[in-house]
């Protein structure tokens, strides 16, 4: 379910976020119809969960590319990008990913697919016209890093838990209603509605979770582009740009790319409203503030 | 991939495995008697330079170490910035040996000064077929492929590179996964 995304108030990113919470609130409401109208077990449950979990794991990648409308593209097609991406992979010690291009103007890039070998990175083409390309390999480092540092599995894990918390919440008030509840149906809310509700309290909570570790996960991207490209003020202009608002003007009229709209459909005014809580990626401020730490550790002398 | 790395990130870069450049002196014979390749005098080392303040004063010493490496063998040193921001550190002198001890003595001089994780390759070019034919070294990897450009733009004679791999095998370490055979189309040789 782990889709990388640059700048915290892109389009894309509220996008991809917005496929992934609902994806994840699919997996709720599943799981109380199952439980409660199919009458399932928990075992059958937890069985049908921990599937659920398989088969988004193993088709992370496919439905990240096509969610965010990446194509993949061939190295006659984008023989720069290619050529970049095999020598930042040579240095990370990494099979070269498959490349993917979006077509949108905003820059911006993730990284998808469960295992190195399995992985795909896609940059928009804004990114790669827009930043210097010392900027764009800054990005790329950032996106291998996900790769490398096996992010995909980390957040499958990390949603993985919450999904069975959220069951055995559910369980265990189950029980509990059951329990207590007997005789006084009358004044009583309905056992499903509160089910739903706690269900759907833990799996918020549970989203804020993960989304703090998503945060902490892009840290340890951004240290790792240092690493790579070794030169972590390429990725801090980058993000600066990426950023920077000036970017969010379309290059090109709305009305000849009609793919551009599904980007520009979230007001700018959303921007400003969501917390630091919700969000995917730390801070512009505080990732520059780690890198600007990173950089001054590499200056120092080498034992 | 540890259990460390893999909670709180990689923290720095893989070093090169232990280098096995030096069977490309011995591969030599049976390139040039089997396939007709020569050296076409040059190979170098490619690796992505640091910002940082250490980096430059290792590069320093580095040249100094050129200086030393040409004063002895009488190669010729040079030192080119690619289009990729990659640093090349070239080896002239129409003896393959030479170049192989020169490319070694730059990894090593940068090895020693904690900067084994910037080594990206190694890059000898061979001539003596239809078109120019490179061997790479991969430092993260320990191992060689064969880089054969074709045409004008930037194509790849993979049925060639194919049979030299399998002519080579016996006598080179060859990497095995072809999908990290990364071409080198600006090589300054």
């Amino acid at each position: 379910m782990k889709r990388r995304s640059y700048g915290r108030d892109s389009g894309l990113t509220l996008r991809i976020l917005l496929t992934g919470s609902l994806l994840g609130l699919l997996y709720v409401v599943f799981a109380v119809i199952l439980f409660q109208v199919l009458s399932v077990g928990l075992v059958p449950m937890i069985v049908i969960v921990v599937g659920l979990a398989f088969f988004q794991y193993f088709t992370s990648d496919k439905l990240a590319l096509k969610a965010s409308g990446a194509k993949i593209v061939e190295r006659d097609e984008a023989p720069e990008l290619h050529d970049m991406i095999e020598r930042l992979c040579a240095l990370a010690d990494l099979p070269k990913p498959r490349v993917a291009v979006i077509d949108t103007d905003v820059p911006n890039a993730f990284a998808t697919g469960r295992s190195p070998k399995h992985a795909a990175v896609a940059v928009t083409r804004g990114l790669w016209q827009r930043l210097e390309p010392k900027e764009v390999e800054g990005v790329l480092a950032h996106e291998l890093s996900h790769v490398a540092n096996r992010d995909v599995l980390i957040m499958t894990l990390a949603s993985f838990f919450a999904m069975l918390a959220g069951i055995l919440t559910r369980f265990g008030l189950y029980g509990g209603m059951f329990g207590g509840g007997r005789g006084r149906d009358n004044n009583q809310v309905p056992v499903w509605l509160i089910v739903l509700v706690v269900s759907v309290v833990t799996y918020f909570l549970s989203q804020i979770l993960i989304l703090a570790i998503s945060r902490y996960r892009e840290f340890a991207a951004d240290r790792g582009s240092a690493l790579i490209t070794g030169a972590p003020e390429n990725l801090m202009s980058a993000l600066q740009k990426i950023s920077s608002e000036i970017f969010r003007i379309p290059q090109q009229d709305l009305r000849e790319v009609e793919s551009m709209n599904a980007f520009f459909i979230i007001p700018a005014s959303v921007k400003g409203s969501i917390h630091g809580l919700f969000l995917t990626h730390p801070p512009l401020e505080k990732r520059l503030a780690a890198l600007a730490e990173i950089a001054r550790e590499m200056g120092r002398p080498v034992a | 991939m540890g259990l460390r790395d893999a909670l709180f990130g990689k923290q720095k870069l893989a070093g090169p495995a232990r280098e096995r450049l030096f069977a490309l002196s011995t591969a030599a014979v049976t390139l040039d008697t089997e396939l007709g390749l020569r050296s076409a005098g040059a190979g170098g080392v490619v690796f992505k330079p640091l910002s940082s303040g250490d980096f430059v004063r290792a590069e320093n010493d580095l040249q100094q170490l050129l200086d030393g490496v040409a004063a002895e063998s009488g190669s010729k040193l040079e030192r080119r910035e690619d289009a990729f921001g990659y640093t090349w550190i070239i080896v002239r002198d129409s003896d393959l040996e030479d170049q192989v001890t020169g490319v070694h003595a730059v990894a090593q001089g940068l090895e020693e000064a904690g900067f084994g994780g910037q080594l990206l390759a190694a890059v000898f070019k061979f001539e003596g077929g239809k078109e120019p034919v490179y061997w790479v070294y991969g430092y993260k990897r320990g191992a060689f492929w064969p880089f054969v450009p074709a045409g004008e733009g930037k194509e790849r004679d993979n049925a060639e590179e194919l049979e030299l791999k399998a002519k080579l095998e016996k006598e080179l370490p060859i990497e095995p996964d072809l999908s990290r055979w990364f071409g080198v189309f600006d090589a300054p040789l």
